[in-house]
């Protein structure tokens, strides 16, 4: 089985300042991933190493370079899921920890549970010696100034065109190892502004990734509330369980997102047998996949670059 | 066939001494939930109104009987889904509010989001003016006492025995539209945050006027790790009955994550069902003026309203 990665760095209306870095930013996750792979490593590994450096990235709404809710704080969601036997782990709102993606995975293999919230969360991270990192190590100067700026004033109760307002977003990676195996991980700080313990699609199962060896595995990002309205991971895998391929399912269901709710979002997809996309329906998503020797990457709809890595 | 409404009280082993008022509960819920539909409220009015009646009673696990966590406290977890728009509600890991069935529709209508958690949610409560209740007057003896019988390290899953579940409902009103709702207070002993199938929408619930809506109840691990309710709905979209859906989804949990558990279904014409292959569930519907009940497999007993 040859070995794919695809990963994101978020789809929304991703400003031209930001463009460059975006871009460097998922190739070089893509490339991590795929050096995992290379060795023999294992889908979830890879996954996890992808993610984990677009959470060390400033440039990403996810571990480091979060957003900001309502009370300034930093509030985070992540998942992690195995295709083989469907173990998955995730935490939502939880505070000021570098890498929930890796937090994630601990809750799926240290615990009989598969999600960790708020506090309890923090708990757990603590007991397995996970450090809490103080807010300003997570957040950039950039942040806190958009966050003082434009959203201090907000209302309990009202409702918000987040649709069509959120900045930032969502990192995350699937990947099929040489064993046959798939994997999802998905990371993520939210949306500025959001409520105190707001959760969205990331660590929902189904919902922010899904991971299935019979089917596939999908991580998606864009508007988390229409996400969840149609289970947007798992939505792509029914369609692939009807014989759709990846780019097929992943674009019908995030037309019918687009038409049933009116969100808008991107994903990530990879079958077992090495069939791909990255799709989306915002202005622009970074993304970049590894796929046999070519390193594959994009930010504007319809652009696919390639490059060689031999 | 219109209005309907199912409900369940939780898949189990149901304590004997409990079987009686178990089963009364969830009748008496279809009963008021089926009256909500009658005098022409909505589906989510309905499926609200019969889950907040279980909430309150306390021989079930949500809200008021509420089983309690490692630390023997009770963290509570609700969703609401409305399958006109999809618009969805969800609390998860709640403490002090009597009915978070209520609070998650709130997030559902007051909000810009679809899940507030941990304090969050309570932070929401308060400024929705829900009464904080405390922790003591969700809590009974019997869950205590189950509580106190824990060996130091006992492990949340294999203490489940005499375990009551998720109480949950479904309907379809009388302009065909669906809802569901589904309450928990979790499972026993579980670890401090930890969040099951029941706030996660697709696992713990799911409805759309398109196709069906479910509440399900068992082992919340194994229905996340399928995403039970929006399986069983799958199955439905490609023309399998809500029984014959809900028997090939249980079937597809026991057989690949080896989790037990039920559901009730409804579809858009009112075709409902109860479905369980954990060993017994609780679970009553109301339809054209009857009452259905049951308690153990094959079981179909009625009554008029």
């Amino acid at each position: 089985m040859k070995p794919v990665i695809v990963v994101h760095g978020g789809a929304w209306a991703i400003p031209d300042t930001l463009a460059e870095a975006s871009v460097a930013g998922v190739k070089a996750a893509a490339l991590a991933g795929s050096e995992v792979l290379k060795r023999g490593g294992r889908a979830l590994d890879a996954v996890e190493a992808a993610v984990r450096m677009m959470e060390d990235d400033l440039v990403f709404d996810a571990g480091h370079g979060a957003v900001l809710n309502t009370d300034g704080e930093v509030e985070l969601d992540a998942i992690i899921m195995e295709g083989e036997t469907l173990a998955a782990g995730a935490v939502s709102s939880v505070r000021n920890i570098g890498n929930p993606v890796s937090l994630a995975r601990a809750v799926m293999e240290k615990t009989d549970h598969v999600m960790l919230t708020g506090r309890g969360a923090n708990l757990f991270a603590e007991s397995i010696g996970v450090p809490t990192l103080p807010t300003d190590a997570l957040v950039t100067e950039e942040e806190r100034k958009e966050w003082e700026h434009r959203y201090k004033r907000y209302t309990v109760g009202v409702k918000e065109l987040f649709n069509s307002q959120w900045g930032h977003d969502t990192v995350g990676a699937v990947a099929l190892d040489s064993f046959g195996n798939v994997a999802c991980a998905t990371s993520t700080g939210g949306i500025r502004n959001k409520m105190v313990g707001r959760v969205g699609d990331s660590p929902v199962i189904g919902s922010g990734g899904y991971a299935d060896n019979k089917t596939g595995a999908v991580s998606c990002t864009g508007h988390g509330e229409s996400i969840l309205k149609v289970t947007l991971a798992r939505l792509i895998l029914f369609h692939m369980d009807q014989g759709r391929t990846a780019s097929e399912a992943a674009k019908s269901s995030l037309q019918f997102m687009r038409k049933r709710v009116q969100g808008c979002g991107g994903a990530i997809v990879v079958s077992p047998k090495g069939d791909w996309s990255a799709t989306f329906t915002t202005e622009r998503m970074a993304w970049a996949a590894v796929d046999e020797n070519v390193l594959c990457y994009g930010l504007n709809p319809k652009e696919e670059l390639k490059e060689s890595l031999k | 066939m219109l209005p309907v409404v199912v409900v369940h009280g939780g898949a189990g082993q149901i304590p004997k001494e409990n079987t009686e008022v178990c089963c009364a509960g969830v009748r008496e819920a279809a009963r008021s939930g089926y009256s909500v539909l009658t005098s022409g409220g909505s589906a989510m009015d309905a499926v609200v109104e019969a889950v907040t009646m279980l909430e309150n009673n306390p021989v079930y696990n949500a809200g008021k009987g509420s089983v309690l966590n490692v630390k023997g406290e009770v963290e509570m977890d609700a969703l609401v889904m409305d399958g006109r728009t999809l618009d969805s509600g969800a609390v998860s890991a709640v403490r002090g509010v009597a009915n978070p069935t209520q609070l998650a529709r709130m997030v559902m209508e007051k909000t810009s989001h679809l899940c507030l958690t941990a304090e969050g949610a309570s932070k929401f409560a308060r400024a929705m003016g829900v009464p904080e209740v405390p922790e003591e007057s969700l809590i009974t003896d019997y869950a205590r006492m189950r509580w106190k019988k824990l060996e130091p390290g006992s492990n949340p899953v294999e203490c489940q025995i005499g375990k009551i579940g998720t109480v949950g409902a479904v309907a379809v009103d009388v302009e065909g539209n669906l809802a569901c709702a589904t309450s928990t207070g979790g499972i026993l002993n579980q670890m401090e945050g930890r969040v099951g199938d029941t706030p996660c929408i697709g696992c713990g619930g799911y409805a759309d006027n398109q196709i069906g809506a479910v509440s399900p109840t068992g082992h919340g691990e194994a229905i996340m790790k399928v995403t039970l309710s929006r399986l069983i709905l799958f199955h439905m979209e490609q023309g399998k009955s809500p029984e014959e859906a809900s028997d090939l989804a249980l079937d597809y949990m026991k057989e690949r994550v080896k989790g037990l558990g039920g559901v009730v279904v409804v579809d858009p014409k009112g075709t409902w069902t109860a479905r369980f292959n954990s060993l017994q569930m609780t679970w009553a519907a109301a339809q054209q003026e009857q009452l259905h009940y049951g308690l153990y497999h094959g079981e179909d007993f009625t009554e008029p309203i």
